[in-house]
């Protein structure tokens, strides 16, 4: 995905969105770009990250420009490929979030009409389009121009020389309007405005705005529509670093916060739940693992069965009959996920989402939304919001299966508080020198595993895979040496006999366990390589511990090998693609 | 003017209630220590503020990062002495600046007596000066400065708040700063010894209940939460979001109650008690001059005094704390103290556990009802049967 940025004021424009989109970079960073207005429009764009220090845009002087901050899908990272794109006159500048999909008949046509195009993306279209469209005023000309587009965009256009209007467009890619004192900003997500105002316009699917510093008017199939003004709860600090080197660090940290609020959600099971016989989940990722987390302990709780789906699956296989679908994704606009809900409404099942982000996509698909109130995560790894949705659909599987939890629930936060002091400096030591690593668990630590390899592979780029424990023999462990440390999450119940014979074969095979269980188990840290303790507790408890742990595990290798955390290579936040 | 705090260090006389925090960020009339010195700069109008974190850094830098003013933060590695904390700075710093400990209290007013004087220091009379570095005053000049000796020469102590010059850097370099000072006398610098207003440092445990009396009666009233009709409120008190009084609960101010939390029903809250956040007080207990950090259950019919309880620590029901004097051991030091109880973080006790001058550390848990634990210390992660 990409990130997006408009502005119209009294500042110059140059300066506010180069550091607007400094805070939409997570969305995407192979290349950047701004058009800012004039009598001639002022362009820079190139591929690479932002730099520090930016010394040719102090010649622009416009009050009003667009920015762009790229990841790239069509065409590689390239200065031509980035955006904004020019029309042939280069009097009209876009930046584009999403996929045309119908670009190459649409190039076709508009290169057999004469224009000349200098990019492989699909965005260049849209200016050629519109300048084809132009006789009639830019808001026009935009309006026909997006009833040729097939595919999702957020776009937003400025014309040279013109009174500092932004024109916006969006279909299925996210767009908010901030609503400042005297200007205006637009952007794909609140991050950026926040800098300047905490009012907000959420724009609709199929709406067009015209964006000047007094405010904005946003029509719909040609008329004119209100759209109401919301707060952003999120703060400024949010989004700031702070003392921290990292934002993962940072995220990392707040996490007993963040359960204690994700917890609080939720004060009764939501209306469409209720009497539910069966459930589907859809999600990726870190919120798949958070999935099956929620199945095991709901299952184990009140007997109703849930049918884990990867969201990229669903629609290969029959639909769940009248199964309720919960859908989780941390930004609401997961491409596969939303589409995977779509699907399930299609066949009539009910819908939930649980999300981090208001206003996001899968709020207008969902029947009913349940946000986790994380706070934005700015870290491409998702950590506090993976603790956040396992803190509510553990509520929910509490709310759900009659309180059975109830009594864990409100000791969680503290137990991560107490799982965050842990020191582990060997188990990092042996992690970074691995050729891969081996994540095993049973039960609800299965998930916890797989997530903990998902880190891993994420931000250290050490290759990390999880496994059920029952499943290792038969195959992986083949790939068994000494390069390949295990780790294994032990703590006390039912998994605990099986595990311990587990964790003895593999090290006959002379492997390195790492394993993290309980700080009383003296049996376990015997046999250990490594052992790395966690709090008292229930399995609650060990889940979040064992969580946090084995995200410090992988944050902590990481730096030690010198990884570019918050922006690890090929990743981007939010995935929309398919 | 630059300011540097030094928040680095542990706090290690304030064990248990370290375990999971550094002294500077213990609550106190529920606000972290460190804020009151910072408080303090910024009421005069000194905002460049440096601060030096070292131990459990990251929830250090998490409640920085929550202040309006935005201090720059520098990592102490190892935790070798103030001074040491104090030169991890000095990039940062050209011309005279203040150095503030962040885990006392200190007034606006004295940081304005000493914020325009070159070398000079905050100085305080107390009664028991063998625990802090203790100070020779002449015609307002030290004239000699000894670190915690056992035959004190004056009843004048530093506060560890100093107005220095940059020249502080180029002097051999000792870990301590009292090491510095000794050392700036020796070559003829010339050292102002100023009087404090308000300075409070609780060396053990139990004296953070005297600062916590004292900082709380500053405090002016709030009902942020939800207060029963038939609940009694007397008296300044703070009650947070999302907070519920349940009836016949009595509140005698000053008391401070922090967010999310449930006191009562037929609860008691005594004055000088702070309450943190998500904490849960059941019925028929009396809470008097105690503090309850976040996440704490004191379970009914308990009556609580003169006690502080660590996060996430579960008190069963029919706890009694009774206040006793007792000589308490630390560290090879004999201290006379008089306290209803220290208890660390995520401590569990059974039902009817009885405390007196006790002393519980961080995870130990209770088993077995009718515990009598009064005048007993017991060890972090415990397990008591």
């Amino acid at each position: 995905m990409c990130g997006i940025i408009g502005y119209t004021g009294s500042r110059p424009a140059a300066s506010v969105l180069i550091e607007g989109l400094r805070q939409l970079e997570y969305r995407g960073y192979d290349s950047f770009g701004i058009a800012v207005n004039g009598p001639k429009i002022g362009l820079l764009k190139r591929s690479g990250r932002i730099p520090e220090d930016c010394p040719e845009i102090n010649g622009f002087l416009g009050t009003a420009g667009i920015g762009h901050t790229r990841w790239a899908t069509h065409g590689i990272p390239s200065d031509q490929n980035a955006h904004p794109h020019l029309d042939c006159s280069g009097r009209i500048a876009v930046v584009h979030n999403g996929i045309i999909e119908n670009y190459l008949s649409l190039k076709k046509e508009l290169e057999q009409c004469g224009h000349r195009f200098q990019s492989e993306t699909d965005t260049e279209v849209i200016p050629h389009l519109i300048e084809a469209h132009s006789g009639e005023g830019l808001l026009e000309a935009v309006r026909r121009a997006t009833g040729q587009l097939r595919g999702s965009y957020a776009f937003l256009v400025i014309e040279e020389g013109g009174p500092g209007t932004i024109i916006a467009a969006k279909k299925s890619s996210p767009l908010v309007i901030g609503c400042g004192d005297g200007e205006m900003l637009a952007a794909s997500d609140t991050t950026p405005i926040l800098d300047y105002t905490e009012r907000v316009i959420y724009l609709e699917d199929d709406d067009i705005a015209s964006i000047s510093p007094d405010g904005v008017e946003i029509f719909r199939n040609g008329c004119r529509v209100v759209r109401p003004v919301s707060l952003i709860e999120w703060s400024r600090e949010d989004v700031k670093r702070g003392g921290f080197p990292h934002f993962m660090e940072k995220e990392i940290f707040e996490q007993p916060e963040v359960l204690a609020n994700s917890i609080r959600v939720l004060t009764e099971v939501p209306a469409i739940l209720r009497e539910v016989k069966g459930l589907t989940l859809v999600a990726c990722g870190s919120s798949f693992h958070a999935g099956l987390i929620f199945k095991y302990l709901l299952e184990r709780g009140a007997g109703i069965p849930v049918r884990c789906e990867l969201a990229s699956e669903f629609k290969y296989h029959p639909s769940p009959a009248r199964d309720t679908v919960i859908a989780v994704t941390q930004s609401g606009e997961t491409a596969d996920t939303n589409s995977a809900l779509l699907v399930a409404r299609s066949h009539n099942c009910p819908t939930l989402a649980i999300t981090n982000v208001l206003g996001s996509s899968v709020t207008r698909i969902a029947d009913t939304v349940i946000f986790m109130k994380a706070g934005p995560e700015i870290s491409v790894a998702a950590t506090k919001s993976f603790i956040a949705q396992c803190g509510v659909l553990a509520r929910l599987a509490d709310l759900l299966s009659g309180g059975k939890y109830r009594t864990a629930l409100v000791k969680a936060n503290v137990a991560i508080s107490d799982a965050l002091r842990a020191e582990f400096g060997e188990a990092v030591d042996l992690c970074s020198g691995a050729r891969s690593l081996f994540y095993i668990g049973r039960g609800a630590f299965y998930p916890v595993a797989l997530e903990g390899a998902l880190k891993m592979k994420e931000i250290s780029y050490i290759h990390a895979e999880g496994f059920a424990a029952g499943e290792i023999k038969h195959g992986p462990f083949a790939l068994l040496s000494e390069d390949t440390p295990v780790i294994a999450v032990c703590p006390p119940g039912e998994t605990y006999e099986v595990m311990n014979s587990n964790l003895k074969e593999i090290k006959a095979r002379g492997t390195p366990v790492i394993v993290l269980g309980r700080r009383s188990d003296r049996e376990i840290s015997g046999i250990s390589d490594i052992f790395i303790p966690m709090p008292e507790g229930d399995i609650i408890t060990d889940i979040m511990a064992s969580t946090v742990i084995l995200q410090l595990l992988a944050y902590r290798t990481a730096v030690r090998l010198g990884r570019e955390i918050d922006r690890p290579k090929n990743l981007a936040k939010c995935v929309t693609v398919e | 003017m630059k300011a540097v705090i030094l928040a680095g260090g542990e706090g290690r006389r304030v064990r248990p209630l370290t375990g999971s925090r550094p002294k500077s960020l213990i609550p106190v009339a529920n606000r972290p220590i460190i804020s009151y010195p910072i408080e303090a700069l910024e009421k005069n109008g000194i905002r460049e503020i440096i601060v030096i974190v070292g131990y459990r850094k990251e929830q250090v830098i998490r409640y920085l990062n929550t202040l309006d003013i935005q201090p720059e933060v520098i990592v102490q590695e190892k935790q070798l002495g103030t001074a040491d904390a104090l030169r991890c700075a000095a990039s940062l710093i050209d011309g005279d600046f203040l150095v503030l400990p962040g885990d006392n209290f200190i007034d606006a007013h004295s940081i304005g007596k000493i914020r325009g004087v070159r070398n000079a220091m905050l100085v305080r009379e107390h009664p028991n000066p063998s625990n802090f570095g203790v100070v020779v005053v002449h015609e307002g000049q030290v004239k000699q400065i000894v670190e915690k000796p056992e035959r004190a020469p004056s009843f004048t102590v530093s506060t560890g708040i100093f107005s220095l010059t940059d020249a502080f850097f180029d002097l051999p370099p000792e870990n301590d700063l009292t090491d510095m000072v000794a050392s700036m006398l020796d070559r003829g610098i010339g050292i102002r010894a100023i009087e404090a207003d308000d300075w409070q440092d609780a060396v053990y445990p139990w004296d953070l209940l005297s600062m916590n009396a004292r900082l709380i009666r500053q405090l002016s009233s709030l009902r942020a939460g939800s207060v029963s009709r038939n609940a009694v409120i007397d008296g300044p008190v703070r009650i947070g979001e999302g907070t519920m009084v349940g009836p016949g609960t009595v509140i005698i101010g000053p008391v401070v109650i922090g967010p999310d939390s449930q006191i009562g029903p037929h609860a008691v809250i005594g004055p000088g008690t702070s309450i943190g956040a998500r904490t849960e007080v059941a019925p028929f207990t009396v809470i008097e001059n105690s503090i309850l950090m976040d996440d704490v259950r004191i379970g009914s019919h308990s009556r609580i005094r003169d006690t502080i309880i660590g996060t996430g620590s579960a008190l069963g029901n029919h706890t009694v704390v009774q206040t006793i004097s007792r000589v308490v051991d630390r560290d090879g030091e004999l201290i006379r103290a008089e306290f209803g109880a220290i208890i660390g973080d995520e401590v569990t006790s059974a039902p009817f556990s009885g405390f007196g001058a006790s002393i519980i550390g961080n995870s130990a848990v209770i088993q077995g009802a009718n515990r009598d634990l009064r005048g007993l210390e017991i060890t972090d992660q415990a397990l008591v049967v």
